[in-house]
Order: structure tokens, then sequence, then C-alpha cells
């Protein structure tokens, strides 16, 4: 049993490195509140890194999966017609009328400049 | 109805066993057998004291490093030991979760002397030579030990040292640049040197443990390896420690302190004269030369400023 | 006015080098005593983020005594290490002991102490900090304005401390009254410019010691109003002014502790 009383929570800490990064998980801390948690955040597990932000998250409020459920993660690697390699065959069919087939790489680059 | 299959304890100890050699990773929340969470939190809990017992010897140098480059790198250096212990304490307070345990019990069993620490942080510090051997040859000691970890088959104890052996390599340049100013520098920092290679010797050859548990009774290095948390003996850490650091040694000039040293071409292995097992076996049983003197620093400290933990128990909603 | 080192007349030279050895000590002292608590803080995560502000503040201090060197003044790691007290010109506050005991052996650090110095030096430090970045001498007002940077963290990391220490158990509350008395009892030259005064004043270095002192109590009311205190009053006279060398025995312990290595060789590389 606990020989003292534990007064310390447990807090997920989360970070992203630039502002266009996405949040990534670091490790956890203990703190008695989430800002104690949130002041020593960066200097525990970013000291030598940028940061653009922090979120602080109390591990009670984690819903996580269990090993069930984990197994409803799994699935058949066959769902060719969720990916563009289902649809290969366009750029054969465009070339026979004379077109470029607008793959991922045209598409992605439209929100640049008009060339 | 279809009767409901309980899983058995020899099934799921299968199963845990198939995703081990499948090399998956075992969470803090999988099914695991006792033998294995013990043996975890043995492992994680001495080597997360140890970071933070470890922080005191080099401590005592960090007001009076020699500069304020010295001061700045020591002090960076000194508060990535407690960060270490923070990331080892934290996983294995998660492991302790079933058996109702928290940080504050594993002060306890520190102060009990029932949670043991590295030898190397038993002994006395006594000039500014110390502070460049230990980041030099005790944190050059540990890499080899923690890499050979990073793929263990426990995920938080793997991630936690991926964090760890990064910091890791600045600390051996950072104690590489100490001994190179002395190396490079007066006689008299030559001399320094040569007479902490002297001081730390043995404790460094002990830093690995014994090579079987015939030498002290008792090693855990089977069951770690068993439960593929590493994969090389005590012994063998010893031998690539030899491999790395005696040319080095010997290329700053500097003497091994121990005449019998040799490289076997046939067996490719070092020969070297033995520490005295017996003092080791004395020394992690906190009856080293500044154990009490430590672990007297450590619970001080730790009690005076008990009403801080007792005040912010007040703040928890 | 806007000077560079090459146009400096004499009177002004002067006072750039006092204010920068002032605020040089300053920081070097606060980053020292701060780093004797390095592995004795009261909770693990807490060490580790408490030792980089430690490790700011000496950057800080290293800064100036940069800026001194290139003003001819010494080499910085000559000034930081083998300067007698008699000629250091940090505040008293940022040179008291922890509390008692050497921090090798046993030594009784309070952690009350460390908030409450810590909180009311960091926004003394903000005050200056913010007139210095309008220096009429550039280099401290690029300084300045690096090291405000740093600012906003030790300010928040103290203001939360202080805060919650404040608004917790009655013994914490007791030891944090004690400390704030404590800490008051030094404060009488964090503001002063001790003899040169007139001087630092003069040449528009930084904001007049009345003019930081009242910016000091501005940046505090909020935060004592919620706490429903009132902030305490800067002692109108130092008992010592550390500004002109009147220092405590704590500093010459200092002193000597953190010279011990570079005093064995001075010109030695190490």
């Amino acid at each position: 049993m606990a020989g003292e009383k534990t007064f310390y929570q447990e807090y997920e800490v989360f970070s992203k490195r630039t502002q266009n990064s996405a949040f990534q998980h670091q490790f956890s801390l203990l703190a008695p509140n989430e800002d104690m948690a949130l002041i020593m955040a960066q200097e525990n597990f970013m000291r030598r890194e940028p940061v653009a932000d922090i979120w602080i998250v109390n591990r009670r409020d984690v819903r996580k999966m269990d090993r069930e459920e984990k197994k409803t993660l799994a699935r058949l690697d066959n769902k060719e017609y969720r990916l563009t390699k289902g649809y290969g065959y366009l750029k054969k069919k465009w070339r026979h009328y004379e077109q470029q087939v607008l793959d991922e790489k045209e598409i992605l680059s439209w929100g640049g400049d008009r060339k | 109805m279809t009767p409901i299959h309980t899983v058995t304890d020899d099934e799921l100890l299968a199963n845990f066993m198939e995703r081990i050699e499948a090399g998956e990773k075992i969470e803090a929340d999988d099914w695991m057998p006792e033998e294995y969470r013990v043996t975890l939190i043995k492992l994680i809990s001495m080597h997360g004291i140890s970071e933070i017992m470890g922080a005191l010897p080099e401590k005592e140098w960090v007001p009076r490093a020699p500069s304020l480059s010295r001061k700045l790198g020591i002090m960076s250096k000194v508060q990535d030991e407690m960060g270490h212990g923070q990331l080892l304490l934290r996983v294995t307070e998660d492991l302790l979760l079933p058996y109702g345990k928290n940080r504050g019990d594993l002060m306890q069993d520190l102060f009990k002397g029932d949670l043991k620490f590295h030898n190397v942080f038993h002994m006395e510090t006594k000039t500014w030579a110390d502070a460049g051997i230990i980041g030099w040859l005790v944190d050059g000691a540990a890499i080899i030990t923690q890499t050979n970890m990073l793929k263990a088959s426990y995920g938080p104890y793997a991630r936690a040292l991926q964090r760890i052996c990064a910091e890791e390599v600045f600390h051996a340049q950072h104690g590489e640049s100490i001994i190179m100013a002395l190396a490079e520098g007066t006689d008299e920092q030559k001399a320094m040197i040569q007479e902490a290679l002297n001081r730390w010797w043995e404790s460094l050859l002990m830093f690995f443990g014994p090579a079987s548990k015939e030498t002290t009774g008792s090693s855990k290095q089977d069951l770690t390896i068993k439960y593929k948390i590493r994969t090389k003996t005590n012994e063998d850490f010893r031998q690539i420690f030899f491999d790395k650091y005696i040319p080095r040694i010997l290329a700053l000039g500097l003497t091994i302190p121990d005449p019998t040293i040799r490289f076997d071409e046939e067996s490719r292995l070092w020969t070297y004269q033995q520490p005295d097992w017996e003092e080791f076996k004395k020394i992690i049983k906190n009856k080293g030369p500044r154990s009490q003197a430590r672990l007297n620093l450590r619970k001080t400290s730790y009690e005076y400023n008990a009403w801080v933990r007792d005040a912010l128990s007040a703040t928890v909603t | 006015m806007n000077m560079t080192e090459s146009t400096l007349d004499k009177d002004y030279k002067e006072a750039v080098i006092s204010l920068l050895f002032q605020l040089a000590d300053d920081d070097f002292l606060y980053a020292y005593r701060g780093s004797e608590w390095l592995g004795l803080a009261p909770h693990i995560e807490a060490d580790v983020a408490s030792s980089s502000i430690s490790q700011d503040s000496m950057g800080h201090a290293a800064m100036y005594y940069k800026l001194l060197e290139e003003l001819g003044a010494g080499k910085a790691d000559d000034l930081a290490h083998i300067r007698p007290s008699s000629e250091r010109k940090n505040s008293i506050l940022t040179e008291r002991a922890n509390g008692e005991g050497f921090y090798m052996e046993t030594p009784l650090y309070d952690w009350a102490y460390e908030v409450v110095r810590s909180y009311f030096y960091t926004q003394a430090k903000k005050v200056k900090i913010d007139s210095l970045c309008q220096s009429s001498y550039r280099p401290i007002a690029e300084a300045a304005v690096k090291v405000k940077m740093e600012l906003y963290y030790h300010k928040l990391h103290w203001e939360t401390w202080f805060k919650q220490l404040l608004n917790s158990t009655d013994v914490a509350k007791q030891k944090m009254t004690e400390a704030i008395a404590r800490v008051m009892v030094d404060f009488g030259d964090v503001f002063s410019y001790g003899n040169q005064k007139q001087l630092i004043e003069k040449c528009a270095l930084i904001d007049t010691e009345e003019e930081l002192k009242s910016n000091w109590k501005m940046n505090l009311d909020p935060v004592f109003a919620v706490l429903h205190v009132e902030v305490p009053a800067i002692p109108e006279k130092a008992v010592r002014n550390g500004r002109n060398g009147e220092h405590t025995k704590d500093l010459d312990e200092a002193l000597l502790t953190l010279s011990e290595v570079y005093n064995e060789d001075p010109v030695a590389i190490w």
C-alpha cells in the first residue's frame, strides 16, 4: 500500500515544434495541478528543441484502448479503391487523349501561384 | 449460448512470449507476467534512482566549475541527470500502479536501503578532473549499457532511453572537453587526470556488474536477456568499454592503472585485473565512502521541504 | 544620446561600466545560488525546471561580463571569478545563502525563501530590463532585448509558485510570510545604483531608482490584490549597499567556493 499520501497527478505533455507542425506526445510528468504541470513541461522534455505550443492533459481524461479494443484497429489490405493506386490506369488513358494525368503532385501545387 | 472461454494464465503467458519474440512492444496497461513486471521495476527503479543520486557527486562541482562556460555546461549536464531520473521514475511509477506504490514510496525505499543505486555514485570526488572522468568514462560506460536496451521489449523504457541516449552524446562530449583541456594543460592539470583515472578505474570496471552470479551471489542479467530487455551480458559490456576507451585513454598519454591489462588476439578479449567484488558488494549495500553522506543529503532536503509537497496537495482538484 | 565605444567620454564610460558590473554580478550570484539547489528541490520535475532558470541567468551574467570585457574592464572569466567581495556590485539579496549548512553536507535550504527571492528578484529584473531596452548605450539595449525574451518564462514560473504556495496550507502561508520578510530586509539596494546614482541616471542608461521602484510595485499590485496581501515596502535605506561593495560573509563564502578551482591556476585553460 502507499506509504505516503499521493498528491501528484499524472499529466501527459504534448507539444509542437513549429506553428505548422502537429502536436506530438512527449512524455508524462507528476504535478499537483495543471498550472504547475505547464510551467514544468518545456524544461523537462524539450530543453534542446524549438517549441511553438504545449498542451497538458490530465491522464484521467485520456480514453485509452484496452487489448480487446486494439483488435478493432486491424484491417485487410484490399482497399485500393481508397487510394490513388486503385486508379493508376488513368495515366495511360489520358495519354491516349493527349492529356497529362492530374496526379497528387500536380493537384497539390494548385494552391500556389498560377503558372 | 456458446460457453465463454476464460483465458488461462498459461495462454496469456504464451501469448506474451510470442509478442516479445515477434519484437512487439509491451505497454504499461498490457498484461504481463509478474516476473517481467518485477524484473522491470528492479531494473528501472535502480536506473532511475541512480540518475538522481548520480546528480550529487557531479553537483559538488557545479558551483566550483572553473569558468563561466564550464559552470553552464555542468549545470546543464546535472540537470539532464535529474531529467533522466524523472523519465525513469515515471516509467517505474506506472509499473508500480498494481501495487499501489508511488514516488514517495520509492524515496522511502531509497532511504531504507531497499532501493540501491550504482556503485560509482557512492564514491568520493576530489578534484575538478573527477568531474571530467565522470562525464567522459562513467557516462561512456552508461552509454554502452543504455544503447543496448534501446530496443527493449518494454515500450515505455525504450522510449525513455531514446531520450536519454540522445542527451548522453552531449554528456560524453562535455566530459571529453573537460579532459581534453586538462590533458593539453599544465603538468599539474595532467597529473590531476591521471590521479582521477586511478581513483575511478576499479569503480568503472564494477559499473558493468559481475561477469556471472557466481561472483557476487546474484545477477539479474539472465532475466533481462530472457525477456529481451537487453541482449548482451555484463562482460560483453565491459569488453566493449575497453575496446572503445582504452585506445583513447592511451592516446592522451594516460596510463591504465592495471599493469596486467592486455588484448588477447586469439580470443579477441581483454584480460584484466578483476576489481574487488567483495568491496563492490559492500559499496552497493550503501557502505561505500560517500554512501551515507549522499543519502543523508538527499533525505534531509527531501524531508526539510516536505511541507511544499503537503501544501500543493491542497491544490489537487 | 546614442553612443558607441569609440565615442565614449570618460564619465559616460564609467557609468556604463558601473551599471554593467551591477547587472552582471546580480545575475551571477543569483544563478550561483540557484545552482546550489540542483538535485535538492522538493520535487524532481521542479528541480529540472528551475535549473533552466539558473542557467539562463548565468548566461545573462556572461553576456554582461562579455560587454565589460569589450570595454577593456578585464577578461570575462576573471571578472566573474577573481574579484574580491569589496569589488563586487551585486545586491545583498542575490548573495544570501539559501539556508543553513554547506551545499555538500547537510544544507537546510528553504524553498519558501527560494520562491520569494526568485519571484521578487525576477520582477525587479524585469522592470530594469524593460527600461534597459531603451538604454542610451546600444550594446546594453541589445543585450536587454535578448534577456527580456527569457524573462517571460522566469516570471511565469516563479509567479505560479508564489501564488500557489501562498494559497495553500497554513504552514506554507506562514513560511512564505516569513520568507517575504527576510527577502524585504535585503531589498534596500536592489534598485540602488549606489554612489554612481547621479552619473548612471544622468547618462540615460536606465530609468531612475524611483521610477524602477514604482514600476516594480505596479507589477506586483495585481498579484497581491488577488492574494489579499499588501505589496511589502522597499526599505528606504539599505543596511549594507552591495552596489558600493558592502557585503556579508555569505558572499565571501560563495566566492571561495565559486573560484576554488579557477584560483588553482587563473592563467591555465580549464
